[in-house]
C-alpha cells in the first residue's frame, strides 16, 4: 500500500499517498483516521515523519483533528473533489508531457485515447 | 544490589559444585560399603572406588581455583562483560559478589570434603580415638579462659581474611593480564608472579630491618610466663591479620581502579 | 532535561588512537537518530562512552544532564554488536535477571515479543542459533522503558522478515520522552524510521541533518549521500 521512494522527502511522500487514499475512498469524508503511531508503524516511518505530514494536511484543510478523539477526514466534500481533480490534472499534465516527449502532439494524443477506449469495449 | 549479584553467582556456580559435592558423598558411602563387607573378591572394585574418591577431593579443589578464575574472566572481561557493566551496580560490587562466593565455595568445599572423609572413616575405633583426642583438648583449652576464645577468633577471621586475599590477589592477576591484547594468560600469570615477588621482597625487608627485635621478643618469650605467652600468640595472630588485609586492601583497590577505569571490551 | 544525550568537546585517546576528536553533540528526547559511519570511525567508542564502558579522556558526555554512573544505567537500554547473555541461562532466566536489575523492565511485552517472533523461552541460550540469540536480546533490550536506547547493529544478523518486525518494533516503542540512537551499516533499510542522522569519520562528526532535508536538498536517499561521503 505504501511505496515509498527512497530519493525523494519522505512526508512529501506521505502526503500524496494519504491524499490519494482521501480521494480514492479508502478514508471517505468524515473518517476517523488511525492514531500518528499506527499510521507510522503501518508505513514503516518514524512517527515525527508522518506527525509531520499529516499537520500538513491539516494545514490544507483535508484533515481536521478533535483534541480528545483524533483525526478525521474533512467533510466538506467539494474539497476533496477539488482535490481529486486537482491530483487528476497533475496525471494528466504528466502524461500529455510524456507522450509530447516521444513525439505525439495534442491532437494525436486524444485520438490514441479514443481508439484505445473503443478497443477496450 | 549486591544481593542480586550474589544470587546469579550462587546459581551460576552451583551447577559446577552440588554435583561434585554429591558424587564425593555417594563414593564415600560406597567405600565404606567396600570396607566394611571386606572381601577379597571385591579387591579391585574397592581400589578403584577409593582411587575415585581420592580423584574428586583433588578436583573439588581444582575446581575451587578454576571457578574462581573463569567467574571473574568471563563475566566481567569477556562479552558478558558488555551485560555486566551497564548493569545500574557500582564496579566493585562485581567484585564483592564473585570473592564473596569463591570464598563460600572454598569454606564449603574443605567442610563437605571432612564430613566426606569423616562419614567413612568413622567407626568404633575413631570415634573412640576422638572421645580421647576431645578428653584432653577440651579441658587445655578451657584453661587458656577468654585468650582461647580470642585466639580461635583471630584463626577464623586469619583464614577467612587469608581466602579472600588469595582470591582478590588472583582477580587483580586477570584484571592487569587482560589489559594485554594478545597475551592476556602470560600476563597474567606474570603479574601474578610479580605481585608473589613483590610480597616476597616486602617480607625480608621487614625480617631484616626487624629481625632483631623479632629474634630478641621470641626469646624472652621463652622464659616469660604462660599468660605472656599467650597473649603473644594472640598479638603475632592480630599483626598477621593486618599484614594480609593489608595487601587484600591493595590488590582490592587495584582491581576496582582498574576495571573502573582502564576497562576496554573488544 | 530537554537534551537526552550531550557531548561537549568529548576528546577520548587510546595509546595509538585518537578515537574521538572533540565531538560536540545534542540529541533531544523523542527522536530516532542513525549513527552512520565507517568502521573505526568513533561510533562504538561514543557509544561505550554513553555507556559508562570507558570513561573520556577530557570533555564531558551527558545522559539527562549526568555523567554516566550508576543512575544513567538505569534509564539507558543498550543493545551492544555482540550477545552479552550468559550461556547457560534459558530465556526466563534472562528475563528474570532483567526484571531483578532493572525497575522498568516490561516483562509482558518481553513475553509479547518473544511469542511473535517464535523465540520459545525455555530454551536455553546456549543451544539457540546466532540469529535466535540476538533476536532475544534485542526483545530484551526493548522491552525496558528507558530514556535512551542504544542499539548497535540491531538489524545485522537477523533475515528480512524479522528486520520488518524488529523496525516496526522500534516505531511502535517510539514515546516522546525517550531516544533511540541506531548505529548501523544498513541505512537503506532503517533511513525511512530515522529522525535525523549524523555522519561521523575519524572521531569527528561529519554531518547531522534531517534524513528529509538530504532527500530534498541532494536528491538522493542518506544511503546514496553516505556511499559518496565515504567512498573508499
Amino acid at each position: 500500500m505504501w511505496n515509498l521512494k527512497s530519493d525523494r522527502p519522505i512526508y512529501s511522500q506521505l502526503i500524496e499517498q494519504i491524499e490519494l487514499m482521501i480521494v480514492s475512498g479508502i478514508y471517505p469524508a468524515g473518517a476517523k483516521l488511525p492514531s500518528v503511531r499506527d499510521l507510522a508503524g503501518d508505513a514503516s516511518v518514524n512517527p515525527n515523519t508522518m506527525q509531520r505530514a499529516l499537520a500538513q494536511l491539516e494545514n490544507d484543510g483535508l484533515l481536521f483533528s478533535q483534541r480528545t478523539s483524533g483525526r478525521f477526514v474533512t467533510e466538506d466534500v467539494e474539497k476533496i473533489m477539488k482535490t481529486k481533480n486537482s491530483l487528476a490534472m497533475g496525471l494528466i499534465n504528466e502524461f500529455i508531457e510524456n507522450m509530447s516527449n516521444l513525439g505525439y502532439d495534442r491532437n494525436q494524443t486524444i485520438s490514441l485515447i479514443e481508439n484505445t477506449a473503443e478497443e477496450e469495449k | 544490589m549486591l544481593g542480586k549479584l550474589l544470587k546469579y553467582e550462587i546459581k551460576a556456580t552451583s551447577r559446577t559444585f552440588l554435583p561434585m559435592y554429591a558424587l564425593l558423598i555417594v563414593f564415600a558411602l560406597l567405600n565404606k560399603f567396600f570396607m566394611a563387607v571386606n572381601a577379597d573378591y571385591l579387591r579391585i572394585p574397592q581400589i578403584i572406588a577409593m582411587s575415585v574418591f581420592v580423584v574428586i577431593i583433588v578436583g573439588i579443589c581444582v575446581m575451587t581455583l578454576i571457578v574462581t578464575i573463569q567467574r571473574f574472566n568471563k563475566n566481567l572481561l569477556t562479552d558478558e562483560g558488555y551485560l555486566s557493566f551497564t548493569l545500574p551496580v557500582k564496579a566493585h560490587a562485581h567484585i564483592d559478589s564473585k570473592m564473596i562466593v569463591s570464598l563460600m565455595w572454598s569454606l564449603l568445599s574443605v567442610i563437605v570434603s571432612f564430613i566426606a572423609i569423616f562419614v567413612m572413616a568413622v567407626n568404633e575405633k575413631t570415634i573412640q580415638g576422638i572421645h580421647e583426642f576431645l578428653a584432653q583438648a577440651v579441658p587445655a583449652f578451657n584453661s587458656l579462659g577468654a585468650s582461647g576464645y580470642v585466639i580461635l577468633l583471630e584463626g577464623i577471621v586469619l583464614v577467612i581474611i587469608a581466602t579472600l586475599g588469595s582470591i582478590v590477589t588472583i582477580y587483580a592477576a586477570i584484571t592487569i593480564g587482560n589489559m594485554s591484547s594478545k597475551h592476556k594468560l602470560l600476563a597474567g600469570l606474570g603479574a601474578y608472579l610479580g605481585f608473589g615477588i613483590i610480597e616476597q621482597i616486602v617480607a625480608s625487608v621487614i625480617i631484616t630491618s626487624f629481625g632483631g627485635t623479632f629474634q630478641r621478643y621470641f626469646e624472652s618469650l621463652n622464659r616469660a610466663t604462660m599468660s605472656a605467652q599467650i597473649g603473644a600468640v594472640q598479638l603475632v595472630m592480630l599483626w598477621m591479620i593486618l599484614y594480609t588485609l593489608f595487601f587484600g586492601a591493595l590488590y582490592y583497590i587495584l582491581t576496582n581502579w582498574m576495571l573502573q577505569r582502564k576497562l576496554n571490551l573488544e | 532535561m530537554e537534551n537526552i544525550l550531550e557531548c561537549q568537546n568529548l576528546v577520548k585517546f587510546f595509546p595509538g588512537c585518537l578515537a574521538l576528536n572533540s565531538v560536540n553533540l545534542t540529541v533531544p528526547r523523542g527522536k530516532i537518530v542513525g549513527l552512520l559511519g565507517p568502521n573505526g570511525s568513533g561510533k562504538s567508542t561514543l557509544i561505550k562512552l554513553a555507556n559508562g564502558l570507558i570513561t573520556p579522556t577530557s570533555g564531558k558526555i551527558l545522559i539527562n544532564g549526568m555523567e554516566p554512573g550508576i543512575e544513567t544505567k538505569k534509564i539507558v537500554s543498550y543493545l551492544p554488536e555482540r550477545t552479552y547473555l550468559n550461556d547457560w541461562m534459558t530465556v526466563n532466566n534472562m528475563i528474570e535477571f532483567f526484571c531483578d536489575f532493572y525497575e522498568n523492565f516490561n516483562k509482558q511485552k518481553a513475553y509479547e515479543m518473544l511469542k511473535k517472533l517464535g523465540v520459545d523461552p525455555a530454551q536455553r541460550l546456549k543451544t539457540m542459533s546466532k540469529g535466535t540469540k540476538e533476536k532475544v536480546q534485542l526483545i530484551l533490550v526493548m522491552s525496558r522503558e528507558a530514556e535512551l536506547y542504544l542499539l548497535d547493529e540491531p538489524i545485522g544478523g537477523v533475515d528480512p522478515a524479522a528486520r520488518d518486525y524488529i523496525l516496526d518494533t522500534i516505531i511502535g516503542n517510539y514515546n516522546e520522552n525517550a531516544s533511540i540512537i541506531i548505529s548501523t551499516h544498513l541505512i537503506s533499510d532503517v533511513e525511512k524510521i530515522l529522525d535525523g542522522i549524523i555522519f561521523i569519520n575519524k572521531g569527528s562528526i561529519v554531518l547531522t541533518s534531517t534524513v528529509d532535508d538530504i532527500r530534498e536538498h541532494e536528491n538522493k536517499s542518506v544511503d546514496t549521500l553516505f556511499r559518496e561521503v565515504f567512498k573508499c
